[in-house]
């Protein structure tokens, strides 16, 4: 059945009970995506993925149940399952439902026209030509990626809350296999957008162009180096280091960031904004997973720790207002916090000159394994990384299987200076993060 | 769940256009978990999966289709919607479905949605604070409890019609302890193919020790240094830069596209003439195992490598039609809505014939890995990471101070010619492993083993 029913069942099941305060989120989610290899289209699918959180407060307690399976039976059977559930919680903070009647931001609409399964399938297919055309070095095994996504948000709670609202994009995803004869080298570039707007040719010659740079690295000599962290690098690290910014993380002792704000915590040149509207975002949604109003703020301005990012039950116990920052990672799971769009903002170098300020030193454009070689409650990591050597002030060869090693809250306090271009980097979900290149003296690199 | 009749139905409509190949993947999964923190249970997750995937082939080309509507005209919908991205033609294959027990060879005694949500806290809790009045210096723990009671049934258009019940069950600790130096974890996971009868075999209250102990040795430790050299790394799992360096390389999802590093080796000596490693879907109530895989397949127990040489890779049908080879029963899928590809089930390296003690006695400096994390690999290049959970360094042939921050870097191929010592403590560990098909239970492990060289990340 239609969610709209589902819903209404629900909301009878819950009164038949008596509840009195109780929230139904709603998120479904389909996606279309053609992937050509070899100039044939070698996957087609399809899928359509959605669910429905039912939350209960009951004696202090915010009892959970979610259901894939929108029948009769499953609307009464998460009713009863979330009151069961509520009753083994032990949790010692209050928790609360958001108010019917706060402001939303609107949203202006963004030119998005979604593409036919037909287009996908052209796209994709003209990709490989242009992948191939691109370079003698092209290989089999290249892949192009043609991806529709689209999706919608509900919520519905028992004080008068009804929000809805949808996102779509278009995903291009360009993934070249290189090889010299000797080796082989591969990397993919995405670029989100309306298909009509995206230059399919840019984004493919990108990342051969990436692709090629790399065959016959070396191993970067280890060291204590200047670093440059490309603008990729860069929003991997916020990603990985992000959960520190959740209050939740800091009133639970999992943050070294609790009670510092107000403090200085990072260089002077260093502004972290959360922007729920930033620009480049194919979901710009204006309620959080409670449905409090999202809203655009610093987290650090000029070096100085503002705000940690709050949801209702956070924002109690430290006697502040919420950020608008709950979040979900699926429709099923608990309400956390996540920034929305984390943008370190871009200093004022090219970064030609921030290469010439490193003179000699590693430029890192990727960091892999960050969910093994990074501790965000301690800051430290010690991740694999691929890259440029420097030499007086110049990218020059490409070196490979190194890893680079700090401690990222460290690090904040050391960043020398920031390129002028942000650059976007979606991480799947309605969390992203943007930032320009950095430039860190002296890590430490082991290679050979 | 669907009916025989009635997956036939669905199957043809799917195959209208000319598929050579018609598949219906069915399920229907609780799952459901119990989380603690600051001492209390914070959380109790408890969700319904339920959908269905259609796939089909025509040659070397693969749609694939799914939704959560699971009624006659829902799952029909699908089937034609499939049929049409495949492209226009007639139907040129008949289904016909017999139903087919393979029989499950993983008993469950206890099924865990039998079991009272507070029963399972309490099992928690016992792990939960065991971890917590270690040591004073443990300054916070999380845990949780999670079961899954995941129903699947597969039809395929060559007559498959099979359904099974897998049930697994974890354990989770992580403690995180402070010295004065900056505070460093420890985490165990414990986990099995049962029921809840896996912690009455298992003490619980172990597993919580057991994190705290790390997290406390590791708060005390200094940071590693960077630099290449010999690495023993320890059993369980350490068996992760098997999975890392080779495994997902053997899988046909890169071996097919050439975009492997051992695509073409087969019957080569890929790796050290002591290793001999496994792939293992049979293995009784194991984490990673099935009956049969996500596209009907029996699983199988696959020698991937013998004595250094590379026999076989891991593969699911549509990796199989580009190879030219059978389907291995690794065919795996988080859920209904991933689309299905060869993964690993339980992947290890076998016991060999050198002694630990001599391991460690050849290292005159050195890192001795006790217990990995987790890690990732680029199978087109074989470069891979992972990160070092418990180690110390290795003096003149002796253990000597733990140390932190250190990870692994290396490339698979290289990796494996210079695994030049194995024991014999073979020994697996649980862990979720992520792809294109989602994230999957799969088992790592090996008996200690010595790498002669690699670059060690620290500082």
């Amino acid at each position: 059945m239609k969610y709209e029913e589902f819903k209404n069942l629900v909301i009878k099941a819950a009164e038949a009970k008596e509840l009195k305060d109780y929230e139904l989120y709603y998120n479904a989610s389909e996606s279309v995506s053609v992937e050509a290899f070899a100039h044939e289209i070698n996957e087609f699918s399809s899928s359509t993925e959605g669910g429905v959180c039912f939350r209960v407060l009951l004696g202090g307690q915010m009892g959970y149940a979610s259901t894939e399976d929108m029948s009769a039976e499953e609307a009464a059977a998460i009713v009863e399952r979330a009151v069961e559930n509520a009753a083994v919680l032990e949790t010692a903070e209050e928790s609360f439902l958001a108010e019917a009647g706060g402001t939303y931001q609107t949203v202006e609409e963004k030119h998005f026209v979604p593409a036919t399964a037909q287009e996908l399938v052209k796209t994709a297919l003209e990709g490989q030509n242009i992948a191939y055309a691109a370079d003698p070095q092209v290989i089999n095994g290249t892949t192009t990626s043609a991806i529709n996504e689209s999706g919608t948000v509900a919520i519905y709670n028992s004080r008068g809350l009804d929000l809805s609202a949808s996102y779509a994009t278009a995903v291009i995803v360009a993934a070249p296999v290189v090889s010299d004869g000797k080796e082989m080298n591969n990397t993919y570039e995405v670029k989100l957008g309306s298909l009509d707007q995206i230059d399919l040719k840019e984004v493919i010659e990108k990342a051969v162009t990436n692709a090629k740079k790399k065959l016959g690295a070396g191993v970067a000599p280890t060291g204590n180096y200047p670093v440059i962290f490309g603008p990729k690098a860069t929003a991997t690290l916020l990603a990985t280091f992000s959960s520190a910014f959740s209050a939740e993380a800091a009133q639970k002792g999992l943050s070294p960031l609790k009670g510092k704000e107000g403090q200085t915590i990072a260089a002077e040149n260093v502004t972290l904004i959360d922007d729920p509207f930033y620009e480049e975002s194919p979901a710009r949604i204006p309620f959080d997973a409670e449905g409090m109003p999202a809203y655009r703020k610093a987290v650090i301005e000029n070096g100085e720790f503002r705000t940690l990012l709050y949801n209702l039950k956070t924002a109690a116990v430290a006697g502040v207002k919420t950020t608008g920052n709950a979040s979900k990672h699926g429709y099923s799971s608990p309400v956390g916090i996540s920034p929305f769009t984390l943008i370190l903002q871009p200093g004022t170098l090219p970064e030609e000159e921030l290469l010439k300020e490193a003179g000699n030193g590693v430029y890192i454009d990727s960091l892999m394994g960050t969910h093994a070689g990074a501790n965000p409650i301690s800051g430290d990591f010690s991740l694999q990384s691929g890259g440029f050597m420097i030499e007086n002030g110049e990218k020059t060869k490409a070196v490979k299987s190194f890893t680079v090693a700090g401690n990222f809250y460290e690090m904040l306090k050391q960043i020398d200076a920031l390129s002028n271009k942000a650059e976007y980097q979606g991480m799947g979900g309605l969390t992203a993060f943007a930032a320009p290149a950095i430039l860190v003296n002296g890590l430490s690199v082991a290679g050979k | 769940m669907i009916s025989r009749v009635l997956c036939e139905k669905v199957l043809a409509a799917a195959a209208s256009t000319g598929a050579d190949y018609a598949e219906l993947f069915a399920e229907k999964t609780f799952n459901r978990s119990v989380n603690m923190l600051d001492n209390r249970v914070q959380q109790v997750g408890d969700n319904v999966v339920a959908g269905v995937g259609i796939r089909v082939f025509k040659g070397l080309r693969s749609v694939a289709a799914s939704t959560v509507d699971t009624s006659e005209e829902g799952l029909i919908r699908c089937a034609k919607q499939a049929a049409a991205a495949l492209g226009e033609g007639k139907a040129e294959i008949s289904i016909v479905l017999r139903e087919r027990l393979y029989g499950d060879i993983h008993p469950v005694r206890i099924v865990p949605g039998s079991v009272e949500t507070t029963r399972k806290a309490e099992i928690l809790k016992s792990a939960y604070f065991a971890a917590k009045d270690a040591d004073p210096a443990i300054v916070q723990v999380s845990g949780g409890l999670m079961d899954v009671d995941h129903n699947i049934l597969v039809a395929n258009s060559e007559g498959v019609y099979a359904q099974d019940r897998q049930i697994r069950t974890r354990l989770f600790i992580t403690a995180v302890a402070d010295k004065g130096q900056g505070t460093q974890t420890g985490s165990t996971g414990p986990g099995a193919r049962k029921g809840m009868e896996f912690y009455d075999e298992i003490d619980p209250a172990a597993a919580g020790r057991e994190a705290a102990r790390q997290a406390l040795v590791m708060a005390g430790a200094g940071y590693c240094p960077a630099g290449t050299m010999p690495v023993v790394i320890d059993n369980g799992f350490g068996g992760v830069i098997f999975h890392e360096a080779c495994g997902h390389s053997l899988e046909a999802s890169s071996v097919a596209y050439g975009t492997s590093q051992f695509s073409g080796k087969l019957g080569q000596q890929i790796a050290n003439e002591k290793v001999t490693a496994v792939d293992d879907g049979t293995i009784p109530n194991a984490w990673g195992s099935v009956n049969f895989d996500d596209e009907g397949t029996p699983s199988h127990r696959n020698v991937l490598i013998e004595k250094g040489i590379l026999k076989s890779y891991m593969i699911d049908k549509f990796g199989g039609r580009r190879m030219g080879m059978a389907p291995t029963g690794n065919a795996r899928r988080q859920s209904y809505a991933y689309v299905t590809t060869s993964r690993m089930t339980n992947t290890f390296i076998c016991n060999g014939e050198d002694r630990n003690e001599d391991i460690i006695a050849s290292v005159e400096y050195g890192l001795y890995a006790k217990d990995m994390g987790g890690g990732s690999v680029n199978p087109a290049t074989g470069q891979f990471n992972f990160s070092v959970k418990e180690g110390y360094l290795i003096r003149n042939g002796k253990i000597c101070e733990p140390v932190r921050g250190a990870s692994l870097v290396g490339t698979g191929s290289e990796i494996l010619m210079k695994i030049d010592m194995v024991g014999q403590n073979l020994s697996r560990a649980q862990g979720m492993c992520g792809s294109s098909s989602g994230s999957i239970p799969t088992d790592v492990g090996q008996p200690m083993i010595r790498v002669s060289s690699i670059t060690v990340g620290g500082r």
